[in-house]
């Protein structure tokens, strides 16, 4: 349709120029080279300033906060979880050294599998498990451009998985990174971090760069004081390559090798040793490698295209289970101006998952080895109703293994009284498709004493899994209020009609070596529903050209009523209260002063208290090309403790007051 | 059949038709003004360290040209200087540019600029209301859909640059204001 399109309003601008008397060239010689044009010429060419999609953020129907490279060089983080703190409405719980519970919107655990995380395009969402394994997600942190943290239901993009937000992680074009980089830093809890970098040029018409880094984190402590041996080092090299190929067609090529060598205290069971369970070190192994290329093709009518392409490779060895798993994935996109009023994204999209998995101390994933497809095709049109009011409709058609198609429409109503308020609302459906997990699963979770023998409660799988839905309502509202302050308020009202819960079988007896016992079984279903409603604020005060405030607030309530234990869903996991404040100041001599205080309700689960978090951090740069820096964390206690996840055996430890020291060298 | 802009204008005027057909991207044509700058303006000879110093063309906050900029310095040379384009994070790392380009996304954060940035041989181009008035060199501004720019003569002699009549005579000239 829309190429059709394209020729017809092509043959009909010949048509009004014939009629017209003009030559052909009336059409404009497409992408004339302006550098041989004179001044006077330069000045006499009528411009527009296209709204790209970047500037149109400020007038999206969405929640987005975006996490700048000022803000991340500022924060004094070190890993890409302590930066998602600085978003409002992200909620982020260190669960011991090597592992975080990141959601937003409720549903926190060790696999949050509500949030679909992205890095530059690619998925790390990790199928198997749904969710993500944070200890993998790891980019130089001076690479990243900027961070999209998108709250609420993204799945008529992003589909299946974007239930409550997206994050999108968007490093650097290799233009923007050229020449060397050495980063070099040491602290209390993160012993040693290094990273080395070079960006050069590759004939005319590429950039590159290519880095290694290593990062060496050192024990945490359990809550009796006991050191725990979840320290871990990671090792990761990789690089982008950026071409002009055209004077319309860029090709980014890039790719990671990422290795860990990680450990946690686990308490668990033995399926050939029941009901002995133990607590001990167990190690983690994993090793994760991608390899992606985007290809963009800008037509002369300002429509573009893009074809993505990737495989991703990940092995993790956890708990004696092996999850291993191969993602191809390709994606198709094009963005094309359908007449003065229509703005139309379409897309295409194909993953192949296959995937192996192994037996752990005390459970599996049948079948052992899988192949499963995603076949998807977006369309979404922003209508220009008037000319401050505009309205995106679209849906997201999907076919997967597990529950055939499914379909993830949103619009939304966006109104810009003037150039510096906005008022927005959004109605939008997403799922997150069951995984080989909620399918396949064989655990024997926990073992109670029953008289002179014991039960075991076994969890199994259910092939009859629907996906779980969200249907969601929100209503937000921007305004810039003056030349120094912004703000942003959002609120929310999220239904959740089928949960994924267990639903108790009809116990029965096995025997292990001649002894027998109780099985207790326990099966997954869609038996429970949960309401949520809540607000998130953030706002942006320049109190002075070198002085910048940003106060957030989250406030979140889950309502669960349901059929079972309620062991998967927890409303108790997030806190009903957030706030942060951050306070950016530019001091005379090149000196930055950065501090962040946070405060974390406190959460059911687990029974943790409410913390606050001080992070301050001081920079200095040393002439053109050194920076040095120092930051304090979690100054305010000693330790505190962030999050338990009571349906996993990893047994949690405190975050520690900390400091790191860090040299950077660019040269 | 492509055509010079030149021409193309030539012909537009003569037809009495606007001056292209379609309105070109507004930081395609400001990438094009980058280059040209350069070759009316005469840098101090401390600048440069050898001959064949490229002439380092930077961009301060969002980079608003995608590759429209290095479209443009693409294979160009001047003087047998050619140039490189690079994305710059603050007023420190600007100090190795000769061009520096403050994107509007830099919001009024200029004003902290002139402070750091060190006083001899960067042209600062900006396209902020103010930009040239509070101690820029060069300033875009938009004028009926057409660019124009400010230059200010005190900020450039400051910053010890020599610009050619030529580009004088079409730009709007404005001093330095005093902060309020």
């Amino acid at each position: 349709m829309a190429v059709n399109g394209r020729k017809f309003r092509r043959r009909l601008v010949l048509f009004l120029v014939a009629l017209a008397g003009l030559p052909g060239w009336a059409q404009q010689p497409k992408n004339p080279d302006l550098s041989q044009a004179s001044l006077e010429d330069l000045m006499n060419i009528e411009v527009t300033s296209v709204s790209r999609k970047e500037e149109k953020k400020s007038e999206t129907g969405a929640a987005i906060f975006v996490i700048t490279q000022e803000d991340i060089r500022r924060s004094g983080a070190t890993n890409i979880p302590d930066l998602l703190r600085l978003a409002p409405g992200v909620d982020v719980a260190r669960v011991d050294a090597n592992r975080w519970a990141i959601s937003i919107r409720g549903f926190n655990d060790l696999h949050a599998d509500k949030v679909l995380v992205l890095i530059d395009g690619r998925s790390v969402y990790t199928p198997s498990f749904s969710g993500t394994f944070w200890d993998l997600v790891d980019v130089p942190l001076e690479d990243i451009e900027r961070i999209e943290v998108i709250r609420g239901p993204g799945g008529t993009v992003w589909g299946a998985n974007a239930v409550n937000g997206v994050i999108n992680i968007i490093t650097m074009s290799a233009v923007a990174t050229q020449g060397g980089l050495i980063s070099a830093g040491g602290g209390s809890q993160d012993h040693a971090d290094a990273l080395l970098q070079y960006g050069g040029q590759i004939g005319h018409n590429g950039d590159y760069r290519v880095f290694g880094k290593f990062f060496d984190i050192g024990n945490s402590v359990f809550p009796d004081g006991q050191q725990s041996a979840d320290g871990w080092l990671t090792g990761h090299a990789g690089f982008r390559s950026d071409w002009t190929l055209s004077q319309q067609d860029t090709l980014t090529v890039q790719g990671d090798f990422l290795r860990t060598n990680e450990s946690q205290t686990i308490t668990t069971l033995f399926s050939n040793a029941l009901p002995l369970t133990e607590t001990f070190n167990d190690p983690i192994r994993a090793t994760a490698a991608n390899i992606l290329a985007r290809w963009n093709h800008t037509l002369s009518n300002g429509s573009e295209m893009s074809l993505q392409l990737y495989d991703d490779y990940s092995r993790r060895v956890e708990q004696g289970f092996l999850d291993a798993q191969n993602t191809v994935d390709l994606d198709f996109q094009h963005h094309i101006g359908w007449g003065p009023r229509n703005d139309v994204v379409w897309g295409l999209g194909s993953r192949v998952i296959a995937s192996d998995y192994g037996n752990g101390y005390n459970f599996t994933i049948v079948p052992s080895h899988r192949l499963d497809l995603l076949l998807s095709a977006f369309l979404q049109d922003q209508v220009r109703l008037t000319h401050s009011l505009s309205l995106t409709v679209g849906s997201k058609f999907e076919h997967n293994d597990f529950t055939g198609n499914e379909f993830e429409p949103s619009a939304q109503l966006v109104w810009t009284p003037t150039g510096k308020q906005t008022v927005w609302m959004s109605a939008a459906r997403a799922i997150r498709e069951p995984s080989p997990l909620d399918d396949g699963l064989e655990d024997d979770a926990a073992s109670v004493p029953l008289g002179a023998s014991f039960g075991i409660i076994r969890i199994t799988g259910n092939p009859q899994m629907k996906a779980e839905e969200l249907r969601d309502f929100e209503v937000g509202y921007r305004a810039l209020v003056s030349k120094r302050v912004s703000l942003d308020v959002t609120s929310f009202v999220s239904l959740y009609p089928n949960l994924e819960s267990f639903v108790a079988q009809t116990a029965y007896l096995a025997t292990q070596q001649g002894v027998p016992y109780v099985v207790l079984p326990e099966v997954f279903v869609n038996g429970d529903r949960a309401h949520t409603y809540g607000a998130e604020f953030s706002a942006n005060w320049n109190v002075t050209d070198r002085w910048r405030i940003s106060p957030g607030y989250t406030y979140f309530l889950m309502h669960l009523n349901g059929d079972s234990s309620g062991l998967i869903t927890q409303p108790g996991a997030s806190p009903n209260h957030q706030f942060q404040v951050r306070s950016l100041l530019d001091l005379p001599h090149h000196l930055n002063w950065d501090n962040t205080l946070g405060y974390v309700g406190k959460l059911v689960v687990g029974n943790i208290p409410a913390y606050a978090r001080l992070d301050s951090r001081v920079g200095w740069r040393l002439g053109e090309f050194v920076e040095l820096s120092v930051v304090g964390q979690n100054l305010l206690t000693p330790r505190h403790a962030e999050f338990l996840d009571a349906t996993y055996p990893t047994d949690y430890t405190l975050v520690e007051r900390s400091v790191f020291g860090k040299v950077t060298w660019r040269f | 059949m492509t055509l010079r802009p030149l021409t193309a204008i030539f012909l537009g005027m003569l037809l009495g038709a606007p001056a292209s057909g379609q309105p070109m991207d507004e930081y395609e044509v400001k990438a094009a003004f980058l280059y040209n700058f350069a070759r009316f303006v005469e840098w101090p000879t401390q600048s440069f360290q050898t001959r064949q110093d490229p002439i380092v063309v930077c961009v301060l906050g969002r980079n608003p040209f995608g590759n429209a900029l290095q479209e443009v310095i693409r294979g160009k040379s001047i003087d047998g200087r050619a140039f490189v384009s690079r994305q710059v994070a603050d007023a420190e790392e600007a100090r190795a540019c000769q061009i520096l380009f403050v994107s509007a996304s830099a919001g009024k954060h200029f004003r902290s600029l002139w402070g750091s940035l060190k006083p001899a041989g960067i042209l600062t181009v900006g396209e902020a209301e103010g930009f040239a008035s509070s101690g820029g060199v060069i300033n875009f501004k938009l004028d009926s859909g057409r660019v124009r720019f400010e230059i200010n003569l005190d900020a450039a002699e400051h910053a010890q640059l020599h610009i050619s009549s030529k580009l004088l005579s079409l730009a709007e000239i404005v001093k330095t204001e005093k902060m309020p």
